[in-house]
């Protein structure tokens, strides 16, 4: 009985923090790369970039489905390797990876883009190379949007349900997550099952982001004579 | 020495500029938009010419024809920008030390230290930029930017944020600071003063190209052109044309005056009869006389505007001529109140080597 909250719990909080993390660095190289594009497809790849957050879960699930699936060439050639993505719980990742990669995308590019190119040439100018004047000065500048896009991204990761269910399943002990779990309980009757499960992720919330807000304000004390203290 | 010959053209501005500094201040004045940022730009490699070259001290930053364009962090320039561009999130000390980068840490502090004595804030270095005064900002910027020690130093308008009692002491510092830089050092400002004050020599922008560059006295003494003339504070321009030119000495008509005035002949120029001529004075340089004499015109006081250190008389033409003009004169404050106000007449004296005669 326990084990039937406890593992849409534990798959999803997995789910979360691979997907979370995958997420933050991929999402932090593509605003980079994006900030100082220039090129003739740069609407193009942003449109791209920014396409799972405006398709609907069921589309993006299908179209998941058909790349990953056992007749794409890409299936193929991991069918090669003993490799199967669907209904596996790297399709967990891959789905909360794709859903919440734009909202990170957006925000760390509009942080970057925010950024005084005054103060990035100032360090240009006293030597520092692009990737120290990326780390030294961009990063910390941009900081609060990148925090900002991080939590984004984790509260997409959890409320992920639609494109998970069509890549990943219903396996529960396996690919179960804890809004697929609600799902199958409602549809099954047991409400009270669905009711626990809802409050596990009402208190999960919670304690993440109670977490979250003194780290955020642990961190704007310690730089609270820093970055902000002129603005 | 910092050799500069540019072109670059974007969709409505064209830049051409040829410009060399020897260990020197050099200033540079003109007004906005007319190209005097995108050529700091240039030289510090944060945007690049479209051809030409720039050289520092036998070093090629930049040659269009042999395809070399040293990127901004090889070319030992400093820069200091108008918004002063402070790192927010390092302190004082931080922000110093950030351009010598890997070198040993025992001299970083000790040159971080030297700095904050020179630029007279040693007991603030653990504070971060936000808790500066503009002016103690702009002074980390100042030791921010040499403290690599660069060959060329670049500021763009650096003290244009500050109030003038700051702007003055800064000015100052800047001057002292140059004896410890010895280094070339182009100072962008849309101040004449603070230009004449600051620069050795001083480059009048207009356009995308450089009108004039001398030094300061000739700047200040002989403008070439009107707009040369106007930025450097010859507010009063009439047209004209050569009415004699005789023994050394030359009369130019000017109509709005309905007489001729005698100007003494600058032999740089070569005037013939009735060619037209720009006639211009400052407003220091004419006097006010209660009677006519040679080069006199009679006016009336239309305006009167008491500075803290000066007095400005702005005039039209008295009845008797009939004609338009505009002029102001300036003279230093009185310790009495002036015996001349609005509406009076009197009689305005152009000394003849204080008129300036300009071709274009």
């Amino acid at each position: 009985m326990l084990e039937s909250f406890l593992s849409p719990l534990y798959i999803s909080m997995k789910t979360i923090l691979a997907s979370t993390v995958i997420t933050f660095f991929l999402g932090i190289a593509a605003a980079r790369w994006m900030a100082n594009y220039s090129g003739r497809f740069k609407s193009l790849i942003d449109s791209l970039f920014l396409l799972p957050l405006v398709l609907p879960p069921t589309v993006l699930g299908f179209g998941l489905l058909l790349f990953f699936g056992k007749n794409s060439p890409l299936g193929q050639l991991l069918d090669l390797f003993g490799v199967t993505v669907i209904f596996s719980w790297p399709a967990n990742v891959i789905t909360a990876v794709i859903v919440s990669f734009p909202l990170m995308y957006i925000s760390a590019r509009g942080g970057f883009e925010q950024v005084d190119i005054n103060i990035e040439n100032a360090a240009r100018t006293m030597g520092a190379g692009e990737w120290r004047v990326f780390w030294t000065v961009t990063m910390p500048l941009s900081w609060p949007s990148i925090m900002a896009a991080t939590v984004l991204a984790f509260a997409r990761a959890l409320g992920e349900f639609g494109a998970t269910l069509m890549l990943a399943g219903n396996i529960p002990g396996k690919t179960t997550t804890i809004p697929v779990a609600i799902y199958f309980k409602i549809q099954a009757g047991h409400m009270e099952e669905a009711l626990i499960l809802t409050l596990i992720v009402l208190i999960f919330v919670f304690v993440s982001l109670v977490l979250l807000a003194y780290w955020k304000g642990k961190a704007k004390k310690d730089g609270r004579n820093k970055a902000f203290a002129g603005n | 020495m910092l050799e500069i010959k540019i072109k670059k053209t974007l969709p409505d501005f064209h830049l051409a500029i040829d410009l060399t500094v020897d260990q020197e201040i050099v200033s540079i004045l003109g007004p906005s938009g007319s190209g005097k940022t995108m050529t700091l730009l240039s030289i510090a490699g944060l945007i690049r010419p479209d051809e030409g070259s720039i050289r520092l001290n036998e070093r090629t930053l930049f040659n269009s024809a042999e395809g070399v364009f040293l990127p901004p962090q090889e070319r030992k320039i400093g820069f200091v920008f108008q918004n002063y561009a402070l790192f927010p999130h390092l302190t004082v000390a931080e922000n110093i030390a950030y351009g010598m980068h890997g070198r040993p840490k025992k001299d970083i502090q000790k040159r971080v230290a030297e700095l904050l004595e020179l630029i007279n804030i040693p007991g603030l270095k653990m504070r971060y930029p936000g808790e500066l005064s503009s002016g103690q900002q702009q002074r980390v910027a100042l030791a921010r930017a040499i403290a690599p020690e660069p060959e060329a130093l670049l500021l763009d308008e650096p003290f244009s944020a500050l109030d003038t009692f700051r702007r003055e002491r800064l000015e100052y510092e800047l001057l002292a600071l140059h004896q410890y830089f010895k280094g070339d050092i182009l100072f962008i400002t849309h101040d004449l003063a603070q230009g004449f004050k600051i620069g050795t020599r001083m480059a009048i922008y207009e356009n995308g190209r450089i009108v004039q560059c001398d030094s300061r006295e000739k700047v200040i003494n002989s403008p070439v052109n009107r707009t040369a003339a106007k930025l450097t504070g010859v507010k009063n321009l009439f047209d004209g044309y050569i009415a004699s030119i005789e023994n050394g000495a030359l009369q130019a008509y000017i109509p709005e005056f309905g007489k001729p005035l005698k100007i003494n002949y600058p032999e740089t120029l070569n005037l013939s009869l009735n060619q037209p001529v720009i006639i211009g004075i400052r407003p220091e340089h004419i006097e006010i006389m209660g009677y006519k004499q040679e080069n006199t015109i009679p006016s009336r006081v239309s305006r009167l505007v008491d500075g803290v250190t000066d007095l400005h008389y702005y005039y039209f033409a008295d009845k008797d001529i009939g004609k338009r003009y505009n002029l102001e004169s300036c003279t230093s404050r009185p310790l009495s109140p002036p015996n001349l106000d609005t509406g009076k007449s009197c009689f305005l004296y152009f000394p003849p080597d204080r008129l300036i005669v300009l071709t274009e």
